[in-house]
């Protein structure tokens, strides 16, 4: 079974046993829960600033009161993790980084969203779960199966994308006509436009993120995919530093030689400001950019902006990741919390969270005309997505230990020149075979 | 009258009890928790004694070791400067002069700010693009550096965020105990004829030293268990050049979800900060004179 497959036949699952009926019932869906508060935990994020925009509307409609807790991204985890320890938490609803599913399900900290949907008193008989773009699903929700944490035989959902993105390139359409250039379409012609942007104009030619920890590594692996690489092979043994890994690493030291200065500490927040400050001619991330470009508070560039897809290597592989949200099994309202979290995700809710500058979540409305002509990059995000892959980072419970404590110093030393590309990679296979053993993988 | 051998128990007892509940009970835990491995979010029932292996692993880790080094490097060169400029210029605001208050005011305003913050006003000030380091630097015609991109200027990044933050808690307790020094002392040093340096080094500085001591030592503490500011101003990086102990547990702990090890490793701080602390008090120890 296909992997597009399974995703499609999990939710006719999900949904052909369980969907409710009866139109009379979505009128009283809210009723028994009004006047109860969902605590809510979200990231300082672009997508969630968005979604605070439209969050007053649920209350007005349900009755349901939304308190949020909001934290810096990095600060997030610590915070759930010692809440859904307890033996009743204070969340009811979580919004959770990709990386972090395969733990919270593997210490079962979360509900399988099964139960909620095929609840007809809470299920919402008009939501159309595969409406819901199927890579961001499988990427984001999907915990089990052969690799643990994608489809396949023995995968449940877990949680719903919000906040997902994949990776385009947008650049400076005024100084890419100035100087008569086309975007890459290929990483070669990508690695000459680099200098070539730099010598002509001066500014640096692509925004990268480059701290320590985990936002290097993010980075690398923006190119480690499209060159061919990954970290592990089929037998989870290490391979990122083969031929692919250093070739990306190597392309991501050039990025730092031509890109804005102090690149190696910059966060996601810094390579957006280089960018949307005019630093930078290009930049290679995430899709949450969008919402940010034409907005003039934040943004210099608004209006000279065009994207493409992320240009192509060996073969094409955009970005998949992001955020998505999950109900803590200790949650004291955790029905309420799942109203929530299916009024967010919903068709019409997902076009008003688009509308306010977050991404969407849904095909619906990516397809939506009149957001469309809103923003033209979606048409580009869909053809992106095509590309996305789902196994673009191995999201296995211990990936945030090799992420941040091994590959994240040695690609930053990298980055600094304090080691060669061969020689940080090659270091890292022992600390990474370590902590997979510590993890009892066969290696 | 002769006074009931239960009556200092009385008065000290509350606070003797409330001094082992806050401060023995969680070293007894780090202690006890370096001996499991545990997992955050996961029931304690289910952690897994492993006797040794967490301190054994912490002792033979080499970036325990690094970052330890980088600590060591860290509190040496940032609590000299500290002491030395606060010292100065309690020197300096001593005596009353025109906007004393004003200036006691500015020097103690950065310890008030939370660490959070202070971390990120640095790390905008250090800001390659558009810090303010750099645009100042500009005026003089130095070129703009990648403060927290070079491994070397990020370590005098976090110096200086340290030294600015901290310098008027030195500043602070030096101005208080140099207010209490006996004001007849420095009149007969004065008729004798000692010179100014005379009567700072030979006549103030010795005879607060013991206040010279504690502060050293409060300030040596921190310096090693300093933790936000770094956080947010480099995150340990590039590489791990700036990854001090407090930074390397907050890793193991939250990110590599080894509780035990970080338990481990803390135990190693502990007894790294104690052994200062004992060094800064044989300089002068208040407590042993007071006897």
């Amino acid at each position: 079974m296909k992997r597009r497959d399974f995703v499609k036949s999990s939710a006719m699952t999900v949904f052909g046993a369980g969907l409710p009926v009866h139109g009379a019932l979505a009128q009283s869906r809210y009723a028994r829960y009004a006047g109860q508060t969902v605590t809510f935990s979200i990231p300082a994020h672009p997508h969630y600033d968005a979604m605070l925009k439209i969050l007053p509307e649920f209350t007005k409609e349900t009755g349901i009161k939304v308190d949020v807790d909001k934290l810096a991204m990095g600060r997030m985890k610590e915070k759930q993790l010692l809440e859904m320890a307890k033996s009743q938490g204070d969340y009811d609803l979580v919004s959770y980084v990709v990386m972090w599913k395969g733990e919270y399900v593997a210490k079962n900290l979360i509900h399988p969203l099964e139960r909620f949907f095929r609840n007809s008193a809470l299920a919402d008989p008009a939501y159309d779960l595969k409406d819901i773009i199927p890579i961001y699903l499988e990427n984001l929700g999907m915990v089990g199966g052969p690799k643990g944490y994608l489809a396949g035989p023995g995968a449940q959902l877990y949680g719903l994308p919000y906040g997902a993105e994949t990776s385009v390139l947008a650049y400076r359409r005024d100084i890419f006509a100035k100087h008569n250039l086309q975007p890459p379409g290929n990483y070669d012609d990508f690695a000459k436009l680099l200098r070539v942007l730099k010598d002509k104009e001066g500014i640096g030619a692509l925004a990268s993120r480059g701290q320590a920890g985990h936002q290097c590594v993010h980075a690398w692996l923006l190119h480690l995919n499209p060159l061919g690489g990954s970290i592990f092979d089929e037998e989870w043994k290490v391979r990122f530093n083969d031929q692919a890994g250093v070739k990306a690493l190597k392309f991501l030291q050039e990025v730092v030689a031509t890109g804005p200065a102090g690149i190696p500490a910059y966060g996601q927040g810094e390579s957006n400001t280089a960018f949307l400050q005019g630093q930078a001619a290009m930049y290679l991330d995430s899709t949450s950019l969008a919402g940010l470009v034409n907005d003039p508070s934040k943004s210099r560039i608004a209006g000279k902006v065009s994207w493409a897809l992320h240009p192509m290597g060996t073969r094409r592989a955009s970005q998949s990741g992001g955020l998505g949200l999950a109900i803590p099994k200790n949650a004291k309202n955790a029905d309420a919390g799942f109203l929530l979290m299916q009024w967010l995700t919903s068709k019409a809710q997902d076009k008003a969270c688009a509308r306010a500058g977050g991404t969407p979540v849904r095909n619906s409305t990516m397809l939506d005309a009149e957001l469309v002509r809103q923003y033209p990059e979606f048409i580009t995000f869909r053809e992106a997505l095509k590309y996305s892959n789902p196994d673009w980072r191995p999201i296995i419970p211990v990936w945030d230990k090799i992420n941040v404590q091994a590959l994240g110093v040695g690609i930053s030393e990298a980055l600094t020149g304090r080691k060669t590309a061969e020689a940080a990679l090659n270091d890292l296979v022992g600390p990474v075979t370590q902590i997979m053993r510590e993890a009892n993988y066969k290696v | 009258m002769r006074t009931s051998p239960w009556i200092p128990a009385f008065y000290l007892g509350p606070a003797v009890l409330i001094m082992v509940a806050a401060c023995l009970y969680p070293v007894l835990s780090a202690f006890q928790l370096g001996f499991f491995d545990w997992s955050m979010g996961t029931p304690w029932s289910d952690a897994r004694w492993v006797g040794l292996d967490s301190f054994v692993s912490a002792l033979s880790d080499p970036r325990v070791w690094s970052s330890l080094w980088t600590t060591l490097q860290f509190a040496a060169v940032s609590v000299s400067v500290e002491m030395v400029a606060g010292i100065a210029l309690a020197l300096a605001l001593e005596r009353p002069v025109r906007g004393t208050a004003f200036f006691r005011t500015l020097f103690i305003l950065p310890m008030m700010i939370a660490p959070i913050a202070v971390g990120l006003a640095w790390r905008y000030l250090f800001d390659a693009q558009f810090g303010l380091v750099n645009a100042v630097l500009g005026l003089f015609g130095i070129a703009a550096r990648g403060w927290l991109a070079d491994p070397t200027l990020a370590f005098a990044a976090i110096v200086v965020a340290d030294i600015w933050q901290w310098t008027p808690f030195v500043f602070i307790m030096m101005v208080a105990a140099l207010a209490n020094v006996d004001a007849a002392v420095i009149e007969a040093s004065r008729i004798d004829g000692a010179k100014w340096w005379q009567m700072t080094f030979m006549v103030k500085l010795p005879m607060v030293m013991h206040v010279i001591a504690i502060t050293l030592m409060m300030r040596l503490i921190d310096a090693f268990r300093v933790l936000e500011v770094i956080y947010v101003l480099t995150f340990g990086g590039p590489g791990d050049s700036t990854e001090i102990l407090a930074l390397h547990i907050y890793k193991t702990a939250f990110v590599g979800q080894q509780l035990g090890a970080a338990a481990a490793i803390s135990v190693l701080l502990l007894v790294v900060v104690v052994a200062l602390s004992w060094g800064a008090l044989r300089l002068s120890n208040p407590l042993k004179n007071d006897r």
